[in-house]
């Protein structure tokens, strides 16, 4: 799965879980990722990328992860 | 003695700052407003309707006072939030229109933070939330509970988020009293701008039961009518009555003190005279006489009136067999004879029992009903039970002259609440 695969699959998830106050489809991989979510909606982001992707991790495992582009990449590791 | 101490007779009768409500509003089956609510109740509209939104189909009761979804999910979208979970949901739509018709916001100005406290009560919180969580466990796994479960289903979400959202930095706490919890919620609303402790309180109540892992308990405990007819089904007071019929909504009301109303300018809709709180302490479900009788007198000792001054009652009034005969006795007991010349209604054939939101909804009722000096009919009271034997209002509202008025809210656990109110 290419790096806009796994953005435009995020994007896609989150719109239909509709868990997050975010406008999907102004994020691009630039976006930073603090400007979408804060301490506790963080955790709606990683439960909606865990169910998606079938993947499990913890938000400590995030170090460096900034943008939605980082965050593609740090799921690309882990997709099978 | 239905009551003693000297310390509570003194702490009752003492003079203390006047508490007005300023602003109100509900959700509820008959409306989303309180003058869509308020037509309705005076046209004899019934809210009760068959339950849609899950398999019903072996259920003793599959009809219940529930709220448009999509006139909630509009409501929702009209003040700028996303549905969350459908008792908050209800909850924000009620203390919106608190807040505005109270003036304490404005449509469309920017929020600054204010010194009023948030109270509301609820007898079961978060339960859309509580189930989903549960389903998603007992179907997934524990990896498939959201974290956010926590802040979603933790019982004080209710006050928390409206005074999150509305800025709001007085103390803000949820009271849970099974059916009387808003009304305590009210009273200790009423109790904390008397006392001075804040100026301005915006409370009430909210409660969502119609999911299926909540609504099946009910329909198991066997005390929800069984009346084939959603329209008949709910009889409170009525010979015929054979159970309650349970709803869904939120009521909020802003309750400040005198001096803040008049001094900014506040619209003052009503007054609250008195305020009695007491518990049975006899069975976890059947009610005690004694114990709401000791609520009403209560309050009466704090209003400073006779039995003969209250223009009508707000019963409770929930059509099980067992409240409806126990709050006419009570009544009886703390009113005397003079019971007999007093109106009394229940709201409950018009939009169900809303467990912890009724006593707040029912309660700007009865401001209402102050207001315009009229009470809403008395729905499906067909055949008064001779054991219940008050001064019933019939199939037709009545014009009342006196400008006060009791409710009653007696709950589960042998929690009672009586609020007495005076025309604004």
């Amino acid at each position: 799965m290419t790096k806009q695969e796994i953005i435009q699959r995020l994007r896609d998830a989150m719109k239909a879980s509709g868990e997050l106050d975010v406008n999907w489809d102004d994020v691009t991989e630039s976006t930073a990722i603090n400007s979408l979510v804060d301490s506790l909606s963080i955790l709606d982001l990683i439960f909606e990328i865990q169910q998606e992707f079938e993947i499990e991790f913890d938000a400590e495992e995030m170090i460096g992860v900034d943008t939605v582009g980082d965050l593609a990449d740090f799921l690309a590791k882990r997709i099978q | 003695m239905l009551f003693a101490g000297s310390g509570m007779e003194l702490y009752l009768m003492g003079d203390r700052r006047r508490v007005v409500i300023t602003g109100m509003g509900v959700v509820s089956a008959l409306g989303l407003d309180i003058q869509t609510l308020w037509r309705n109740m005076l046209d004899g509209k019934n809210g009760i309707k068959p339950i849609t939104t899950f398999d019903v189909s072996q259920y003793k009761t599959p009809y219940g006072g529930t709220v448009d979804d999509e006139q909630l999910t509009s409501a929702l979208a009209e003040i700028g939030i996303k549905p969350v979970d459908r008792t908050l949901d209800m909850a924000y739509v009620a203390a919106h229109q608190a807040l505005l018709q109270s003036g304490l916001i404005k449509e469309g100005a920017e929020r600054e933070h204010q010194d009023v406290a948030t109270v509301f009560g609820t007898g079961v919180g978060s339960t859309y939330s509580i189930y989903a969580s549960a389903a998603c466990y007992f179907e997934k796994g524990m990896k498939a509970v959201r974290p956010t479960t926590v802040p979603r289903c933790m019982a004080n979400v209710i006050s928390s988020q409206i005074s999150i959202r509305y800025k709001l930095i007085g103390a803000n706490y949820v009271m849970v009293s099974a059916c009387a919890s808003s009304t305590l919620a009210i009273g200790n609303a009423f109790r904390m701008v008397r006392d001075g402790y804040i100026d301005k309180v915006l409370c009430g109540g909210s409660d969502a039961i119609f999911n299926p892992g909540y609504y099946c308990s009910w329909n198991n405990l066997g005390v929800m009518s069984k009346n084939p007819d959603p329209e008949k089904a709910c009889r409170p007071f009525d010979r015929d009555r054979d159970g309650c019929v349970l709803g869904e909504g939120a009521g909020a009301l802003v309750v400040e003190s005198m001096e803040s109303a008049i001094g900014r300018g506040a619209t003052v809709l009503a007054e609250i005279i008195g305020y009695g709180e007491s518990s049975d302490s006899t069975h976890i479900t059947t009610p005690s006489v004694e114990g709401q009788a000791r609520a009403i007198v209560m309050a009466m000792k704090m209003a400073k009136i006779g039995a003969g001054e209250i223009g009508f009652v707000n019963a409770h009034g929930t059509a099980t067999r067992a409240n409806d005969s126990c709050e006419a006795g009570s009544m009886r007991l703390a009113l005397g004879d003079a019971v007999d010349s007093i109106p009394v209604s229940s709201n409950k054939s018009f939009f169900g029992h809303m467990l912890g939101a009724s006593g707040a909804v029912e309660m700007v009722v009865t401001v209402l009903g102050l207001q315009a000096g009229r009470v809403p009919p008395s729905r499906n009271l067909d055949n008064p039970d001779p054991a219940c034997d008050l001064n019933f209002v019939g199939p037709e509202s009545i014009a009342v002259s006196s400008p006060v008025a009791m409710k009653n809210s007696f709950g589960f656990g042998g929690n009672n609440g009586v609020i007495i109110l005076r025309k604004g």
